[in-house]
């Protein structure tokens, strides 16, 4: 018995090469070189830098060394730059300024760098969004702010402004894109501001209802094809849970948990026949947590993927062909996390949040 | 383009570019090429005096050319269509260029929707439709607007032989069957009948049949199944004769149970632990 727990434990070290861990401190060097210049190749996501941002210290945070790699005077300034990407409400305009508040995901539009500034000249080319509302949030959590200068209210008002009749939301004031992506945006944000006073949470339910296809799973709007990060933002606690509504939001569960499990090769994949995938390792790993049926995937599997998808250079990549990319890196670690992989952190797979996010948040609202 | 197009233009000489102010310690600054920090330097600038102008126009399209995901400056060009009267043929042919290698890319289709809107015309979209599907049969983008185009200018006709046309040369794309989910159940006045169901359960089935590990034809026969409340039991001779062939298939395994499930909760019996076992057993699945 002692002998065969001996070789148990020895195994996997014997079979251990680098190819087979994570990658710990390349993968810090990644972030790290990406928090302060992003490359030129990321230009096309120049107007969600917020969430990009995420991406990096989400990951240091799951690798556990946020507060280590990161100085004190680079959270504080990473704060202030967060702060002034928020939109407030316009002093001289207040109605014009109503769907505008939040978050925007970076400063492109060339307005004043000003971190403390408590009303905005209204710009309708300036909006804030809902994705990097929620994005700037997780930041603000992550590296241990307070929240105190967050303009609740107005980010609640606009809320309210962007969800449409038929109860899904657009991400910015005047787009007419619509997907179920920004419900789940939408919840969490509320859910952080402790306020569902922004969402008509009916609606929100019935659109969730009417985009679940055949399959049954989820597509960006009604009649749409299923996809796996659709699935991730609807049919999980985050828009569902949070607003206490699984059963009423899904249709058909047990079709759903079938669904996202046939997704899984080694790797998952979105649709249904397309190429596995790093990021979707973790909507859909992440939506089978919320549906409390992760301990029905292959892990194994689901590993020996990850790890093909792991760089030499740090970062993990979409496939064992791609180079990285801090998207598909975060997702990676986010996986591998669900799956409790040592040394690494916990997320809430329910808020996309890592962990020690979500302490600071509950400090928070303990003190509120 | 060249590098400083515009700052050594005499056309722009009137314009004083305006900087991005990322502040002194910034979070993920991008490291923009020279090209494109200089572009927006003076479309920051111009759209803050709100300038409807041809060369702002043309401004729009350098900067789309660099990054066409970039969701206000597609506004901003939105908002020159109408300013300028511009031929909105032009425009879709400026589109239809910038689709050649952009198609992955939301805001293309959008605009493109915008466009074909004011022109009130539909006629040049399905083949535009058509060439970017050829490219990629399983663009979302494509699919999602060809369900917009076809409902907004009544296209119906044609579209099922155009996903057969699709399944024929890849059975597996699943983007096409759920265009055909879409025609077959979303068609407006067109209710469906008890023969059209009937005709796509066989259409699933003999899909099913060529091949049998396919996950998309699977899912299709049991979500009509689902939708339209078709007898899930009826299924059982389809199945036994895959079975009987000696095929293997996951999904039919997954089918058996549901339909066991089907049957038992009709019948009011409790799930017997020992047939589903049996079931596995037959499909060669469990030892």
């Amino acid at each position: 018995m002692k002998e065969n727990q001996l070789l148990l434990n020895l195994a996997p070290v014997n079979m251990a090469d680098q190819h087979n861990d994570v990658a710990v401190k390349k993968h810090i060097a990644y972030f790290l070189h990406n928090l302060r210049m992003m490359p030129a190749a990321y230009t096309e996501t120049e107007t969600n830098r917020m969430t990009l941002a995420f991406f990096s210290l989400g990951s240091l945070s799951l690798l556990g060394k946020l507060e280590e790699t990161v100085s004190l005077k680079d959270r504080t300034d990473w704060i202030e730059w967060i702060y002034a990407q928020q939109v407030h409400p316009d002093s001289q305009n207040p109605s014009a300024s109503q769907h505008l508040c939040g978050f925007k995901g970076s400063p492109w539009a060339g307005h004043v760098f000003d971190p403390l500034a408590t009303s905005t000249k209204s710009d309708p080319m300036d909006g804030a969004s809902i994705p990097n509302t929620y994005t700037a949030l997780a930041n603000l959590l992550l590296l241990g702010d307070d929240l105190a200068r967050v303009n609740k209210r107005a980010i609640i008002a606009t809320l309210k402004s962007l969800q449409e009749d038929d109860g899904s939301f657009a991400p910015t004031y005047g787009s007419t894109e619509r997907d179920v992506r920004f419900i789940f945006c939408a919840c969490v944000i509320s859910h952080i501001l402790d306020d569902w006073s922004g969402i008509d949470v009916e609606k929100a339910v019935g659109f969730i209802r009417k985009s679940q296809s055949y399959e049954p799973a989820m597509g960006q709007t009604p009649g749409e094809e299923a996809h796996g990060k659709c699935l991730y933002c609807k049919a999980d606690q985050p828009a569902l849970t949070l607003m206490g509504k699984v059963n009423e939001g899904i249709i058909d569960k047990q079709g759903l948990i079938r669904w996202c499990l046939d997704r899984q090769t080694t790797g998952f994949h979105g649709r249904p026949n397309k190429d596995a995938d790093t990021c979707y390792c973790f909507w859909i790993g992440g939506a089978l947590e919320n549906l409390n049926a992760f301990e029905l995937v292959n892990t194994d599997n689901l590993r020996s993927f990850l790890m093909s998808t792991q760089t030499s250079r740090g970062g993990f990549g979409k496939d064992a062909e791609s180079p990285p990319d801090v998207l598909h890196s975060y997702m990676g670690l986010a996986t591998l996390s669900l799956m409790k992989e040592s040394g690494l952190s916990e997320i809430d797979a329910a808020l996309n949040i890592p962990i020690a996010g979500v302490h600071q948040l509950r400090k928070i609202h303990a003190q509120s | 383009m060249q590098d400083g197009h515009y700052a050594s233009n005499p056309a722009w000489a009137d314009v004083q570019p305006i900087p991005q102010d990322d502040g002194a310690n910034p979070l993920v600054p991008i490291a923009y090429s020279r090209e494109y920090s200089e572009a927006m330097d003076y479309f920051r600038a111009v759209s803050r005096t709100n300038e409807k102008s041809q060369r702002v126009l043309e401004l729009t399209a350098h900067i789309i050319d660099m990054n066409p995901a970039h969701y206000t400056i597609w506004q901003y060009r939105q908002s020159l269509l109408d300013a300028l009267k511009v031929d909105l043929e032009e425009e879709l042919n400026f589109i239809d260029e910038l689709a050649e290698d952009k198609a992955k890319n939301y805001q293309i289709w959008h605009h493109r929707q915008v466009v074909v809107e004011k022109l009130g015309d539909g006629s040049r979209e399905i083949p535009f439709i058509n060439q970017i599907i050829e490219e990629g049969s399983k663009n979302y983008h494509a699919w999602s607007y060809r369900q917009w185009v076809i409902q907004k200018f009544d296209l119906w006709k044609d579209e099922l032989a155009y996903v057969e046309d699709n399944l024929r040369i890849d059975v597996r794309n699943n983007s096409a069957w759920n265009h055909r989910y879409f025609v077959v159940f979303s068609h407006p006045g067109h209710g469906v009948n008890q023969a059209t169901i009937d005709r796509e359960i066989e259409f699933a089935k003999k899909m099913i049949k060529i091949a049998p590990n396919n996950c998309s034809s699977w899912n299709y026969l049991l979500g009509v199944i689902r939708t339209t409340g078709y007898p899930v039991e009826n299924l059982t001779p389809f199945l036994e004769d895959l079975k009987n062939g000696n095929i293997q298939s996951p999904y039919l395994l997954s089918t058996e149970i549901q339909v066991y499930e089907a049957v038992a909760k009709k019948e009011n019996r409790s799930v017997d632990e020992k047939a589903l076992e049996d079931i596995s057993v037959s499909a060669g699945i469990a030892e």
